[in-house]
């Protein structure tokens, strides 16, 4: 009777996990191919032959580690990749972590790098405050895992100090625009959006029919730029 | 009363388990197994570690080439589990579910079938819940995340990250009970083998 209890329960606990890798391969959500935010998205829409959406969240460790790997080889990605191979790269940046209670920096994050875009260069603040993330926490092993020391909550100096290694950014502007949540409305929006499609933790890539969660690059590897040649054929084949 | 006669025996079989667990490390054949058990768990547990992004490029239409690149990624990775504590709950689970594997070896080997069938099915449930549990659900990466997020929507994330830490600890639970019920068996089939040696010498 014991036995059979045992191997009853062993059968069901298999079944969940082949249901779990199964539900995960099949994973239903229906791709939203239209851009959201135009200053969040390099190629072009109007000709791309391909749509790579990435999913983020400013503390999201995951998403740094591709977007560092990304940034430091950013020539080659964007000729091999946006130009060859015709493809439009959008970032849809949402708070999740902070909805998720995970951390509080995600909102204050998420508002600067929307007044950014408002200032027309998304880009290089996105790429400079996750640099910093990186450099401050990440790199450290702070807030890299469920196991690990969680960020401290910040203060939205910390957001504002990056305009000022920017040309392209005002510094002043970016303090008016979050201090009158000027972007709040947009990014719960998208937070919602991203939501609706059941897409609960981030980075997750939308590559025309191919999807994928989570990215695999290795932590003292800063720059793994292997793991997103091999995100990125691996949409490009889904295709053909 | 009770309470304490259970630790009391817990305690006593905890030691007898260790003896025939070390005993068996000692000999060629079952330190083997237990390398190459060590070896194949933290493989696996390493692929899923950062959730299905590995196992969805392995199914992705990539080249057969750029699928064992993906593949070959995860030995560095392996390595790597040992500079985080969550790298190194991986690198545990590995080393209890290696433990238990070359004991029920041994218990099999040893007609003790019903014993090494028992521990097998516990620790089978320990090794699968451990799987379940990887990853980190608030970083997008996880097992459990996107089929909770069907179930239960916006809440999905802390209700994974919650039930990761369970299965987790439940998984340890399960494979240390496993090994030291298996393991008081070993060292009874242990010393009986020697007992059997020494008195077939002394005749």
């Amino acid at each position: 009777m014991q036995k059979a209890i045992r191997i009853g329960l062993l059968v069901l606990v298999a079944g969940f996990l082949g249901t779990l890798v199964v539900f995960n391969i099949l994973n239903p959500t229906p791709p939203d191919m239209e851009t959201w935010n135009n200053m969040m998205a390099k190629g072009d829409p109007e000709t791309a032959k391909h749509h790579f959406i990435m999913y983020t969240d400013i503390f999201c460790p995951y998403c740094d580690k591709f977007s560092d790997a990304v940034a430091a080889n950013q020539e080659e990605f964007e000729k091999n990749y946006i130009e060859d191979k015709n493809i439009l790269f959008e970032i849809r940046v949402t708070d999740m972590n902070y909805e998720n209670g995970h951390s509080e920096n995600s909102r204050p994050a998420g508002e600067a790098v929307y007044c950014a875009a408002k200032q027309g260069d998304f880009w290089s603040y996105y790429y400079a405050l996750l640099a910093k993330v990186y450099k401050d926490y990440h790199s450290r092993g702070i807030g890299v895992d469920r196991t690990s020391p969680k960020i401290p909550t910040l203060s939205d100096e910390y957001f504002y100090e990056i305009a000022d290694s920017l040309d392209t950014i005002d510094r002043d502007k970016l303090v008016s625009c979050m201090e009158n949540d000027e972007t709040v409305k947009e990014l719960d929006d998208n937070t919602a959006k991203a939501q609706k499609k059941a897409i609960n933790g981030v980075p997750y890539f939308v590559f025309d029919k191919y999807t994928a969660n989570g990215f695999a690059g290795n932590w003292n590897t800063k720059n793994d730029y292997e793991q997103v040649k091999l995100l990125m054929d691996a949409g490009l084949a889904s295709k053909s | 009363m009770a309470v304490r006669t259970i630790i009391e025996t817990v305690s006593d079989r905890s030691k007898f388990a260790l003896v025939s667990t070390v005993y068996l490390l000692k000999k060629r054949k079952y330190l083997l197994s237990f390398l190459i058990s060590f070896f194949v768990f933290l493989f696996f547990l390493t692929f899923f570690r950062d959730g299905s992004s590995n196992w969805q490029l392995i199914w992705s239409g990539l080249p057969l080439d750029r699928k064992l690149e993906v593949i070959g990624k995860i030995f560095p990775a392996m390595l790597e589990n040992f500079i985080s504590l969550y790298g190194v709950t991986i690198i545990f689970l590995s080393f209890f579910q290696a433990i238990v594997i070359m004991q029920i070896i041994f218990a099999w080997r040893n007609r003790e079938k019903n014993g090494a069938l028992d521990s097998a099915s516990t620790g089978g449930i320990g090794a699968i819940l451990g799987f379940i549990a990887l990853g980190c659900p608030s970083c997008g990466v996880g097992l459990l995340t996107p089929l909770l997020s069907a179930i239960a929507g916006a809440s999905a994330v802390a209700l994974a990250e919650t039930i990761g830490h369970i299965f987790t600890i439940l998984a340890f639970a399960l494979l240390l009970f496993s090994i030291i019920r298996l393991g008081y068996i070993n060292y009874v089939i242990i010393g009986s083998k020697n007992y059997k040696e020494e008195h077939a010498k002394s005749h």
